[in-house]
């Protein structure tokens, strides 16, 4: 069964098979956690691609593993990390489309997702440092050093989500590394 | 803008691959060193490369001739002094590359483009060597190693540089084999400042040397960002010290603000002399 939800920025589809309830989309952590409640009696694996999924297992036994499909392109590849190693959910991943790379690394904001983003704020920094153009920055990193895409073609219509992710890292932290720019 | 007649002085890594590219695109070029060894070196090394196009066929016999005619080792008194360009890469020292700029406002027409390939100086503070006008005509071309591949060229436009110059060469390197970006004078240019963070995040990411980690790290990068390296590889392939020096010096460039600042972890390799593969020892063992 799907089920789409128009919560926050974005809409959440939730996909019900069995006893597992998989939940992809971007919501704020209130909206994240709400499911999480409304779904208590059920294995839930959900994208946490812009907060902490230490946070939300300490919390939420319920929860049994966390992914994140925020930077997921065309090629439909993600990470995921399980609690415990569960064939059903990544069937169904696999089922939707989706190449999984299972990780053990707990990190908010996953490893891919919270490299990019602070590639992408630092562009955007330079951005606003009149630097270079969003064109000729995406250009320098992609034929300068290899980058598969430029910053920009990476933040493109995520804007909201890698600022939510770099707020998010901010609170953890409390380093300043972490400040978005105005730009973002 | 046509540039035909193309001076460079350095016949290390960089300077030979860019005296080969500007062959390439068909240029008269002058490579310029100060130990005749290095420029014999760099000519054999330049001259089999282009036999190995050759054997590949991705360049014809006729036109690796050509190149090869048009390519010749020099000494610098005896260089044309109606040059279209001049591209410096010699050693990253401030003192000696003024020193030299200085010298090649005095021997060069007016009309010849002074250039740096830096990675590490402002290029306003080296056009402090030139004459106001040479100001105008004195920009910096940062290429990428190896510079007969990778398409990048930064144009890099000092406060004083003609903004029209910096276009034509902007246009030429577009109508060439290159992608060029222009960029301000500002620290690290755009590579090598927005690139920081591949590295730094990671390092915060795995935190403490545990080498299972970076592997996973690595991968993920690769599989998962479509990146062709990880960051720990890649550092230990650039040289962990080299790689730490350039974020230190980004780092103090921008008043040690916190994003740019270096990690624990890449000292303790530079104090421990791991390196990378250089030293069979970085992040990874390489026995």
């Amino acid at each position: 069964m799907v089920e789409n939800r128009n919560v926050g920025f974005i809409n959440m589809t939730n996909v019900q098979f069995e006893n597992i309830l998989i939940n992809f989309g971007f919501g704020t952590k209130e909206e994240k956690k709400q499911i999480l409640i409304d779904n208590s009696h059920k294995d839930v694996f959900m994208d946490l691609t812009c907060f902490d999924p230490q946070e939300f297992y300490s919390t939420f036994p319920q929860l049994k593993g966390s992914f994140a499909a925020l930077f997921c392109d065309h090629v439909k590849r993600i990470e995921v990390h399980m609690k415990d190693k569960n064939e059903a959910f990544i069937s169904k991943l696999q089922e939707l489309g989706f190449k999984t790379f299972e990780t053990s690394i707990l990190s908010c904001g996953f490893v891919f997702p919270r490299t990019i983003v602070q590639i992408i704020n630092e562009a955007h920094f330079a951005l606003e440092e009149n630097v270079a153009s969003k064109k000729d920055i995406d250009r320098a990193m992609k034929f300068g050093v290899n980058y598969p895409k430029g910053p920009f073609e990476w933040s493109q219509g995520r804007e909201r989500y890698v600022l939510v992710l770099l707020n998010e890292l901010f609170e953890k932290t409390n380093d300043k590394r972490y400040v978005a720019s105005k730009l973002i | 803008m046509n540039l035909k007649k193309i001076v460079v002085i350095g016949a290390g890594t960089m300077g030979s691959g860019i005296a080969q590219w500007f062959a390439q695109q068909m240029c008269f070029v002058e490579l310029v060193d100060n130990s005749e060894d290095q420029l014999k070196k760099a000519l054999a090394e330049i001259h089999k490369s282009w036999d190995k196009l050759v054997e590949k066929e991705k360049l014809t016999n006729s036109q690796v001739n050509q190149m090869k005619k048009l390519l010749e080792i020099k000494s610098l008194n005896l260089v044309s002094k109606d040059t279209d360009l001049v591209v410096e890469a010699i050693i990253e020292n401030l003192e000696i590359k003024k020193t030299l700029f200085q010298d090649l406002d005095h021997y060069f027409a007016p009309h010849t483009i002074i250039s740096s390939n830096t990675s590490s100086f402002p290029i306003t503070l080296m056009s402090e060597a030139v004459s106001a006008e040479r100001k105008k005509r004195f920009v910096g071309l940062h290429f990428f190693n190896p510079a007969t591949i990778m398409k990048l060229v930064e144009v890099i436009k000092g406060e004083k540089t003609d903004a029209k110059l910096c276009e034509d060469l902007y246009d030429w390197f577009d109508s060439k084999d290159k992608k060029p970006a222009l960029s301000k004078d500002s620290p690290g240019f755009i590579v090598n400042r927005v690139a920081r963070n591949f590295y730094g995040e990671p390092l915060r990411i795995v935190d403490v040397e545990d080498e299972a980690k970076m592997r996973e790290v690595d991968q993920i990068l690769k599989d998962v960002g479509g990146f062709k390296m990880g960051p720990f590889e890649l550092m230990d392939l650039i040289g962990i010290d080299v790689n730490y020096s350039v974020t230190c010096s980004v780092w103090e460039a921008y008043n040690r603000e916190s994003r740019f600042a270096p990690h624990e972890l890449q000292k303790k390799m530079v104090e421990e002399n791991r390196f990378g593969r250089k030293s069979k020892r970085g992040f990874y063992k390489y026995d």
